[in-house]
């Protein structure tokens, strides 16, 4: 037993459930890009004055006393949920009907001990729409296709009895079913206008004459086309959220600690029960006084373990400490397909990925937030050039060997020391650091450097290659003259 | 009278919940070793540096402690293996580490704070704590084929300081990760923790090339000596390799020349 909510001129409806001051009025909502604006919809005092549906912008002003709004997409999605928040309660299988905005067809078989026989139902079901601020009018057979069309011309409430479908259907015009152009055509030079009327054709006639489509026609007339039923699927995404509210502010985090992982081990249920995993979750925390705090954690790879899930929110929370105390607290999930690896006995180990992000977020407390990582040189001229990258090892694999000689390491000073240096003949003979001073025993340079002189990044120095010995330690280093500042560093230490 | 071998099983059979297999030879597995990419260095140390274990590479500066590291992570990370790099000074150059061959993507880089301008010489307590808690965490996370503790910045009355527990502790997790720990320092600190200790040499010194305009630093050589090597008495080994070697390193521009 199906019962179908229409909600007629559903547009107009939901621009004036926006703007209830607009019911009394005539007005016409418009649609496309100004100035070539078309009359979308019309409400039924609008349409009585004589303004139809594909007028101009000027054609629909010409009309006194009719309003024009613009269609708002938005106002539209809100009225739909309306309507399907108020079908929901009536029934948990619902179908949106898509060749009918706004038309929900509920499978009420059931239903009669919670709200009484189908006529009760409808009634409770018109009122309570019409409480939305809707007016729909309601249909209640046991062939879906049935319902719908008489939802769609009949107004009001309108309950057909099981078997008599056809009976019911028989005054409607055939229009009601939905008829592709060419098929209204051919009735409307047969003379057939009612569905009472195409009923009554022979059906083998009908599909000798039709095709296959007689065959539906003659059906949906009878009110006997069956209808698999594809109910709305409530969306996975967006029920993973976990929401808590707390009756006091609290301040220390370990405190929140068990909630957090009775709210992490509820998502990841239902994450498993599809087979999926956890690849994002967004830590919302509202705070004493009406502030915000939202964190995102993002491990490498979807987790199904509530353990390394609950550290990471944990270490990512003591590293970003909310600034006041917790008064609610929601958990926002996002799932993924769950992370599977092909290992082999014979490739080389690779750190356990979910232990890997849980040491990661460890060190990025310990360290900070720029100095865990992998660097990635950049593309740039400027001497020692990277940038931090999340450590990500890709899947272990043999590369080429490259046969390369061994290059001396340079050590580099972050920030580089400041030294002082003696010259003789424009080269450097003495070097004074750390308290120590050093000869020169060899030197080559200078290697000039400099760039990025039309920003103020700019870089300019002169760089010498130099063997120091003060008797009983030898260092071979980089020093470095810069002209802006006319000092001496030391760059770094070959080792 | 019950024969030696009855006698053998008899105590064994006593022995086997306190010390399993007490009087039965045990099979010495050959050490598992990574090579270290220089033939002269791994031919000294028979075959590379040991996995499992701990792996102390001290002397002062200039002396090729980093050029002889990286060259090691080179051709570990080459065959597909994750490596750590613990930096106490922040002194690791991201451009010579690809330049000598490391897979960056697959290199962890851990730099200790150094936010304050301070000289070596005052207490860097802050950073080797720091440096030793991120060893730990790494070596118990596990699957790194190397952990790289760089301390070569670092004064020897400093890293004799860090209690001798901390070493067993890292021995008995690099084991358990069988992950290769290799300790730069200026002097050995690890003493009977490491397996295999090399100690770095001022060798030659060859003058600053001439042959253009102006002098240029093109290469340098650096030599080894073994000081220790606990794999040496393997019967693997087919016959004792030298106790000191010399190797050569090339700067970036020479390669160009």
């Amino acid at each position: 037993m199906y019962a179908v909510l229409h909600p007629s001129n559903f547009f107009a409806q939901a621009a004036a459930h926006q703007r209830p001051e607009l019911r009394k009025r005539s007005f016409v909502v418009l649609d496309g890009e100004p100035p070539t604006e078309l009359v979308f919809a019309a409400n039924h005092a609008a349409r009585s004055q004589g303004v139809e549906i594909g007028m101009t912008r000027l054609q629909a002003e010409a009309f006194s006393g009719v309003a024009t709004l613009r269609r708002v997409i938005e106002h539209e999605h809100t009225a739909h949920a309306t309507l399907h928040h108020v079908a929901c309660m009536f029934s948990p299988r619902i179908e949106s009907v898509e060749e009918q905005p706004g038309t929900y067809a509920l499978d009420i078989r059931g239903m009669d001990l919670l709200y009484g026989d189908a006529g009760e139902l409808a009634s409770k079901l018109r009122r309570s729409v019409m409480a939305a601020g809707f007016l729909a009018n309601i249909a209640v057979a046991e062939n879906f296709h049935a319902a719908v069309s008489l939802a769609c011309g009949r107004t009001g409430v309108s309950v057909v009895p099981s078997g008599c479908e056809a009976h019911a259907m028989g005054q409607l015009p055939v229009t009601a079913l939905h008829l592709a152009p060419e098929h209204e055509a051919t009735f409307a030079a047969w003379g057939i206008r009612t569905c009472a009327e195409l009923a009554a054709l022979a059906e083998t006639d009908l599909i000798a004459r039709l095709g296959q489509a007689g065959k539906k026609l003659h059906s949906l007339a009878c009110g006997a086309w069956p209808h698999l039923m594809f109910p709305i699927e409530p969306s996975f995404e967006a029920g993973l959220v976990e929401r808590m509210e707390l009756d006091f502010p609290i301040e220390e985090l370990e405190r929140l600690l068990f909630l957090f992982s009775r709210m992490t081990a509820a998502l990841l249920e239902r994450v498993r029960g599809k087979a999926r995993a956890i690849a994002a979750l967004r830590v919302v925390l509202r705070l004493d006084g009406g502030a915000q705090h939202e964190r995102t954690v993002r491990p490498a790879l979807p987790l199904q373990d509530t353990a390394t899930l609950l550290k990471l929110v944990q270490l990512d929370l003591e590293t970003h400490p909310p600034s006041a105390g917790i008064v609610s607290l929601e958990l926002h999930a996002q799932s993924a397909e769950p992370y599977r690896a092909q290992h082999g006995l014979f490739l080389p180990q690779a750190p356990e990925p979910g232990q890997l992000e849980v040491m990661l977020a460890r060190m990025r407390k310990l360290l900070g937030e720029q100095r865990v990582g992998s660097p990635e040189l950049t593309d740039d001229h400027r001497p020692n050039a990277f940038r931090m990258v999340s450590f990500e090892p890709p899947p272990p694999r043999q590369s080429e060997r490259q046969s390369l000689s061994t290059p001396v390491a340079l050590r580099v000073s972050r920030p580089p020391h400041m030294v002082g240096v003696a010259l003789a003949n424009h080269a450097p003979v003495r070097v004074f650091w750390d308290g120590a001073a050093y000869f020169v025993r060899d030197a080559a340079g200078p290697v000039r450097v400099s760039g990025q002189w039309w920003s103020e990044a700019t870089w300019c120095r002169e760089e010498w290659d130099v063997r120091l010995e003060n008797g009983t330690t030898e260092r071979l280093c980089r020093i470095a003259f810069d002209p802006r500042s006319r000092c001496w560093y030391l760059q770094g230490t070959y080792d | 009278m019950p024969s030696a071998s009855a006698i053998r099983v008899q105590i064994e059979s006593t022995l086997a919940q306190r010390v399993p297999a007490a009087l039965t030879l045990k099979i010495k597995q050959a050490p598992e070793v990574f090579a270290s990419g220089m033939a002269e260095v791994d031919a000294m140390l028979s075959g590379g540096i040991p996995r499992g274990t701990i792996t102390e590479v001290s002397g002062p500066s200039s002396t090729g402690k980093t050029s002889f590291a990286l060259c090691t992570l080179a051709s570990i990370t080459q065959l597909g293996n994750a490596c750590a790099w613990v930096d106490v000074s922040d002194a690791l150059s991201p451009e010579t580490a690809a330049a000598s061959g490391v897979e960056l993507r697959r290199l962890l880089w851990l730099r200790m704070s150094a936010e304050r301008r301070m000289k070596l010489a005052d207490k860097p307590w802050s950073r080797l704590e720091q440096a030793l808690k991120a060893t730990d965490l790494v070596l118990q996370t596990g699957g790194f084929a190397v952990v790289v503790l760089d301390m070569s910045d670092v004064l020897p009355q400093h890293t004799q300081r860090i209690p001798l527990g901390t070493w067993y502790r890292f021995r008995l997790a690099a084991e358990h990760a069988r992950t290769a720990l290799v300790f730069l320092t200026q002097s050995p600190c690890a003493s009977s923790c490491a397996t295999l200790s090399l100690r770095c040499e001022p060798a030659s010194v060859a003058p600053f090339s001439s042959e253009g305009k102006t002098p240029l630093f093109e290469r340098q050589q650096y030599q080894f000596a073994r000081e220790r090597n606990r794999n040496e008495g393997s019967p693997f080994m087919q016959r004792k390799p030298a106790q000191r070697v010399s190797w050569l390193a090339e700067t970036l521009w020479s390669r160009v020349r």
